[in-house]
């Protein structure tokens, strides 16, 4: 290994002289201390350019993809209802589930099973089964690798939500994306490394958590926006001209630069002075970027982003326009993008995200057109465009849902000891489907998986290792897998 | 890397007298010898086991799970290890040294008739030969040679940089030291006055004084306070998904500020913050629950136990960390891996805690006569005020009737508190008619005051006042008629209409009154807001017969659900009348809230206690795999408290306090002497100033901590006391220029070669920012100001505010401090989010921090402030305006060519835009 690579810059960040501090050839006074960050691993440190925090940095070794692209189903969608079929939950709709007498789930007492209110039908060359609620992307299930035997440690949303974002259920830990882009940076440098969708409706429940730095610095952090609110304090300020404020810019260097004087070679204050350079930059990309009028029209139709005028289509049209916004961003280059479908904000317990507590076919009957085309649009033109051949696609929730109705409601209580999420694009096997849950859906039985080893496995496919990531925190070397975790091997393609 | 060692680590097996069926020498021993000592014996210690000695036998792995349960193979670790079916887990693992079946009979047979050893002590030793835990001794002061250096701390220093070859540089520019010293400081940059003062202390060879004055503001504590709340993680919302507010967290902020404004000696702030509850300081235990919890409950009895594990551990962390800089939260799940504590070092910790529950509680009431006397001073400054703050809204209301005034509504009625200004009446019954209700549930009030124009309340019940309803809702006790005019206020003590949507109340005074002003609420206590009267009507009458309209809902703003604007009336004064009346209603605000925590005593967000349960160790941290019962204790390491598992809930925090503070524990002072200095020159001799274990750095000057750390005890622990002698030292008053030659031995100036320049914090720049814009409010303490808005529901969500006014202009500090969320442009900065304790910021420089701080209203906003202040101050010549500005920004004069390209640019655009630049400059944001 590259012995700067060894070389940790101190822990307060990339400050100032950290350059320097970083390619001195000197040791310095024994503090750039060798961690262990698993057992006989060392830490491989990026070397950030203080000037270009996100500027591209290389993997650990060869990456099957280069990009990711995280939708996230925030409320905690069933996967009873969209991709693990279950025929004996079926043949059982209605009786007790065997064993489990007295169960006591997050919300409280269970009813009996019950079997989806959607029809599944076989997909594709696979014949893999996908239900009614999500048509569209049921027909692209030969795309798509499957993890059916996913494993959680809570049934909270916040802490859920935090866990499968930041690999722990407490808050203020780095964002899988923090981390991804506190790695490799980004292959644009107009454009944030890190972009965050949120759905129109607002936030999920952990809210910026979920893309937040944690105790990384801030610069990986993910910037949010979406197709229709702004990045904060990107436009310039009302009431002052272009001139002007090129100007105000102008001055604004010249007299930085005659400071700089004073203190040659200061990597902190000339990275500020870079820093403003990028903001301008991104001041003309990230409007552009979001811009989405100039899509043709068949476009729009495709992605479901053209109809309006009842509450299913407006929202749909919403979610459409991220969609379309995702693709923008990373055919420019992302590194990590999110995309959020639900929100706590306007409305929880299956309101406005996934969960159906108590109504669940009146609520999904909702999500589910909103979810399905757009994002199956979204999947079919990443592939079409080529961008399918170095993105990974994710597809995640905090948890999933009960086979059984909650007693006396008509809904899902939380379920997180089997559940579903999806990966397609590049490096990943599909058609395939690995692990399984028990005959109902209840507990992963078959190859279990946890969010740990999901992760191991994200981070595999782009290139590193994800017991040798790490940034030291209050004692410890923290990684996005804890102290946990395994490479899926199997579902490498 | 592991520096812990058993101190018993010989081989202590002798012939033992005890009998046993299965005799441990002659049958089991062979067997570890044959099969086990390979990895777990003098030449390796996996799992950090050592099973070549009882002391390791007993003892066990780092998972802190004891190998055997005497008596009870089926609950003995090492039984379920070598015939597991999990070939990651079996132990030894596959291959030739695999045990017989024999084997493992013989030792289960061993474990269950009593697994008989020879006689070892009981207690498990445990030592380290980490620095950290050496005891402290006061280092002889090094002898250098040349006349460099004022104090002690100059002669460490000295003696590291000459043997690196290098030199000190020389004394910094007066006016750069005062920036500096206020900027590490205060946070903030000196005022002009302070600089010339400043400026002929130095001449005189005065620096002393500049330092005194310094630490003497109360400027200091509140800088000090702000690297004290990162390191105890202070916030002032649950945190997790539903981030409710703690709206009297505020009193710990302001009893930390105190603190250091005091220079309370350290130790008594650390026993205070842990066990002040024994000392009338109850407000200090703030620190307890200052981190977040989860409220979310659910009959799942997994998840309950859980949560309040995840709540002692998030103390028991703070504390390690804060305190010991021991990071003894690694320990829950099983041994600490680099540094001598034991998991159930953890758990006896735990027990210390296990009392301690997040809530609000009563602080003691200051009844003392100082207490009486300002009470009766506020009293009367606040009736004052208010008598003001009215006749300015009878004027806004003159000026709106005659029509001067923009057509502009009256703000919507708040759940919080209203208020009706009207021209004086002579009156003896008011009625307050509901005619709607926000939600339309029946009409909730919690009082309804009427005054006189002498600002009396006549309306209350024991100024013989009589209420009448519609009709009152049945079956409530905190809802009756009589609340009406009780003089008590929120939802408890509130009256509730047995209609739906409507209702009437009506107050007749003892006599006629001359009124000019009405207060009414839903919840003057924030708690509800449904229930509203947003249609209403408010009449009169002098004989109970016939009735005449006061006023009504009808100019009002139609309500829109959000908080109200109280502050609309301003918008009909002129300039100087509505800024007078916004001064007034923010310090009026303030004056009412000490008001009411000397009647009332206040209510605090500090730490409640209960009778704790016993505490069981868990195996790996898992709160469904109880162990044995442990009693609390501070770490094994430090010496045993010998308590007991019933120990009084008090004393068990009050002893552990004691021990921490207190001068024979290796840990404590060394830990504050770091981050003192690392607050001084941006990172301490030991650069992981949460962590002197062994996982953290070594010190850069060991030496100088251990004399610090001696100093600082010898000195009552006084913090002040060892400031000053870093801000007097003449490594402190160095030139931070960068030097070459020193750059490339040392390009971290980790020796001190140089001041090492840096970047404000958020709150630093914030504040500098209004301070020199000249609109910076210091009034100090009391509740924050909130930069966002808040969306109360069950889940409580937060929308950055996009502008903000007078009202949020004081120090950051102060700022309500919500987890999660940041505000919109200095949470980009590097700024904790209360969730985790933050020892050293990071320090990152990215191009959306730019954004921020170039586009933000609130720039545009304080740059306009600027030029009508450097208009002001410097007339209409621009260059002159150029040269303030150079010396308000940066605290020195314009160089020429700065004057000429800001003149040239001032007036091609304007001296707003040119303000703009400056806020944006790195001069004005940097510590040089």
């Amino acid at each position: 290994m590259d012995r700067g690579q060894f070389l940790s810059h101190s822990v307060s960040g990339f400050g100032g002289i950290a350059l320097a501090h970083l390619l001195n050839s000197e040791k310095l006074l024994g503090t750039e201390k060798v961690r262990e960050s698993a057992p006989g691993k060392t830490p491989v440190r990026p070397l950030i350019d203080p000037g270009n925090p996100n500027a591209a940095r290389d993997s650990h070794f060869e990456p099957r993809a280069t990009q990711v692209l995280q939708i996230f189903c925030s409320g905690a969608i069933s996967q009873i209802d969209t991709f693990d079929y279950k025929p004996e939950l079926i043949r059982l709709h209605g009786k007790p589930m065997p064993g489990g007498d007295k169960l006591i789930t997050f919300q409280g007492e269970q009813g009996n099973l019950t079997k989806s209110p959607w029809e599944f039908k076989a997909r594709g060359q696979s014949g893999k089964m996908v239900s009614e609620l999500v048509p569209h992307l049921g027909s692209l299930a030969d795309e798509m690798c499957f993890i059916h035997s996913l494993t959680g440690k809570t049934n909270t949303h916040g802490p859920g939500e935090n866990f499968m974002c930041t690999g722990f259920t407490l808050d203020g830990f780095p964002s899988a994306g923090s981390w991804v882009t506190y790695a490799l940076g980004s292959e644009t440098e107009n454009l944030p490394a890190y972009v965050a969708i949120s759905d129109i409706r607002g936030t999920p429940q952990s809210s910026v958590n979920c893309w937040g730095p944690g105790f990384l610095p801030a610069a990986f952090q993910g910037t949010e926006f979406n197709a229709s609110k702004p990045v904060r304090n990107i436009a310039r300020p009302r009431g002052i001209s272009d001139i002007t404020d090129k100007a105000t810019r102008a001055f604004l260097e010249r007299q930085n630069k005659r400071h700089l004087n004073e203190y040659p070679g200061d990597n902190e204050l000339a990275a500020r002075i870079a820093s403003y350079e990028l903001a301008a930059k991104m001041q003309m990309t990230i409007p552009e970027v979001s811009d989405i009028s100039s899509e043709p029209a068949h476009v729009l139709r495709d992605y479901g982003a053209d109809e309006s005028g009842s509450k299913i289509k407006d929202l749909r049209t919403a979610h459409a326009k991220n969609c379309i916004l995702a693709r923008r961003l990373l055919e420019k280059g992302v590194r990590f993008v999110q995309l959020f479908n639900g929100a706590y904000q306007t409305g929880g317990e299956g309101v406005s995200n996934w969960d159906g507590h108590k109504k669940i076919k009146e609520q999904y009957s909702i999500h589910g057109p909103v979810l399905d085309q757009p994002t199956a649009a979204l999947l079919r033109d990443l592939k079409a465009r080529g961008l399918l051949e170095n993105t990974l696609v994710i597809f995640n929730s905090e948890f999933g849902r009960m086979p059984t109705f909650q007693k006396g409601a008509s809904g899902r209580d939380h379920n997180p000891s089997g559940f579903t999420s999806w990966m397609a694009g590049a490096g990943v096997k599909a058609p395939f489907s690995y692990g399984a849950t028990d005959d109902f859906s209840y507990k992963a039985v078959e190859n279990v998986a946890t969010v740990y080893d999901f992760y191991a496995t994200v981070l595999h496919i782009l290139g590193l290792d994800h017991e040798r990531l790490s940034f030291y925190h209050n004692g410890i070397e923290r990684r996005l897998t804890d102290v946990h975790g395994h490479v899926i091997k199997e579902v490498l393609s | 890397m592991k520096r812990f060692i058993l101190t018993a680590i010989h081989f202590l097996f002798v012939v033992s007298s005890a009998s046993g069926s299965v005799k441990f020498e002659a049958q089991i021993l062979p067997i570890l010898e044959k099969k086990c000592f390979k990895c777990h014996g003098q030449e390796k210690q996996k799992s950090d086991l050592r099973l070549d000695s009882v002391a390791g036998i007993n003892k066990g792995g780092s998972s802190g799970e004891p190998l055997f349960v005497r008596g009870n193979s089926a609950q003995s670790l090492i039984i379920h290890l070598i015939n597991s079916d999990d070939l990651e887990e079996r132990m030894p693992p596959e291959g030739e040294t695999e045990l017989t079946v024999g084997e493992r009979d013989l030792i289960k047979e061993w474990i269950d008739t009593g697994a008989q050893m020879p006689l070892a002590p009981n207690v498990i030793e445990i030592s380290t030969d980490h620095w950290s835990f050496q005891p402290v001794q006061r280092p002889n002061i090094p002898e250098v040679k040349g006349d460099w250096g004022n104090n002690e701390i100059d002669s460490f220093i000295l003696e590291k940089i000459l043997s690196k070859k290098l030199s000190p540089s020389s004394v910094s520019e007066p006016r750069k030291l005062i920036r500096r010293i206020y900027q590490v400081m205060h946070g903030l940059p000196p005022s002009e006055d302070m600089i010339a003062k400043h400026l002929k202390q130095i001449a005189n060879d005065d620096w002393v004084s500049v330092v005194d004055e310094v630490l003497a503001s109360p400027r200091y504590g509140e800088r000090i306070a702000r690297h004290w709340l990162d390191i105890v993680r202070f916030a002032e919302t649950n945190g997790f998904e539903t981030n409710r507010e703690r709206l009297t967290a505020y009193h710990f902020r302001d009893y930390v500020i105190r603190s250091f404004n005091e220079d309370k000696p350290y130790d008594q702030f650390i026993i205070e913050q842990l066990a002040g509850d024994a000392s009338g300081v109850d407000v200090g235990t703030g620190f307890l629950v200052a981190g977040p919890h989860d409220i979310v409950k659910s009959p799942d009895i997994n998840l309950t136990l859980m949560q309040r594990n995840d709540e002692m551990a998030d103390m028991i962390n703070t504390t390690g960390t804060a305190f010991l800089g021991l990071t003894i939260g690694c320990a829950r799940c099983h041994n600490h891996k680099f540094d001598p504590i034991l998991q159930k070092d953890y758990y006896s910790m735990q027990a210390v805690f296990s009392g301690v529950r997040y809530g609000e509680r009563m602080m003691p009431k200051n009844n003392d006569e100082a207490a009486k006397k300002s009470l009766m001073e506020l009293e009367k400054k606040a009736q004052s005020m208010s008598k003001e703050l009215d006749s300015l809204k009878l004027i806004s209301s003159q000026i709106k009737a005659k029509g001067n005034g923009h057509n502009v509504k009256r703000e919507s009625v708040s759940a919080r508190g209203n208020t009706e200004i009207f021209d004086e009446i002579k009156t003896k019954h008011v009625r307050f008619t509901v005619r709607r209700t926000n939600n339309g549930g029946q009409p909730c009030i919690d009082e309804l005051r009427v005054f006189n124009t002498k600002g009396q309340n006549v309306a209350l019940a024991k100024k013989g006042a009589t209420a009448e309803s519609s009709g009152n809702l049945k079956g409530y006790e905190i809802h009756k008629l009589e609340h009406i005019n009780d003089g008590k206020d929120g939802n408890p003590r509130s009256w509730i209409s047995d209609t739906s949507g409507t209702g009437w109340v009506k107050i007749t005074f003892a006599k006629e009154s001359n009124i000019n002003k009405i207060e009414w609420a839903r919840d003057r206590e924030g708690n509800f807001s449904d229930r509203l009267a947003i249609d209403y009507i408010i009449e009169h009458s002098l004989d109970g017969q016939s009735w005449h309209k006061v006023v009504g809902s009808e100019d009002r703003e139609p309500y829109g659900g959000a908080v109200a604007a109280n502050d609309a009336f301003l918008t009909f004064l002129p300039d100087n009348d509505a800024e007078r009346g916004r001064n007034l209603m923010r310090n009026l605000q303030r004056i009412r809230n000490e008001i009411s925590s000397y009647r009332n005593g206040s209510k605090a967000w500090v730490a409640k206690f209960e009778k704790p349960g016993k505490t069981h160790r868990l195996y790996r941290g898992d709160p469904m795999a109880k162990r044995e019962v442990v009693a609390p204790d501070t770490l094994e390491i430090l010496g045993s408290l010998k308590m007991s598992e019933d120990e009084d809930e008090q004393q068990r925090r009050h002893r552990l306090a004691q021990s921490i503070a207190n001068e024979k524990n290796p840990l404590t002072a060394r830990v504050m002497v770091n981050r003192l200095w690392q607050f001084v020159f941006g990172v301490g001799i030991v650069d992981t100033p949460s962590d002197l274990g062994s996982n953290g750095t070594d010190p850069t000057h060991p030496q100088l901590l251990d004399w610090m750390a001696s100093e600082f005890m010898q000195k009552d622990w006084s913090i002040k006391h060892m400031l000053k002698i870093l801000l007097c030292s003449d490594t402190f008053r160095q030139s931070s220029r960068p030097r070459t030659d020193a750059i490339k031995v040392d390009a971290g100036s980790r020796y001190l070669w140089r001041f090492p320049p840096r970047r404000l914090e958020a709150e630093a720049i914030r504040d500098s920012i209004l301070a020199v814009a000249g609109t910076l409010d210091l009034n100090m303490g009391g509740p924050g100001f909130y930069l966002l808005d808040v969306d109360r529901e069950n889940v409580v969500h937060y929308h950055p505010k996009e502008k903000t006014g007078p009202e949020e202009w004081r120090r950051m500090i102060y700022m309500f401090k919500i987890r999660q969320e940041q505000d919109l442009i200095f949470g980009a900065f590097d700024c904790p989010d209360g969730n985790q304790v933050i020892p050293e910021r990071s320090r990152s420089t990215t191009p959306i921090q730019a954004l921020n701080l170039f586009n933000s209203h609130f720039i545009v906003q304080q740059s306009g402030k600027m030029s009508d202040k450097l208009l002001q101050e410097a007339g209409d010549s621009v260059e002159k305006q150029v040269r303030t500005a150079y010396q308000l920004y940066y605290g020195r004069p314009a160089l020429v060519d700065e004057i000429n390209d800001a003149t040239a640019f001032v007036r091609d655009h304007s001296l707003a835009d040119f303000c703009r630049a400056m806020f944006n400059s790195n001069e004005f944001l940097f510590t040089f």
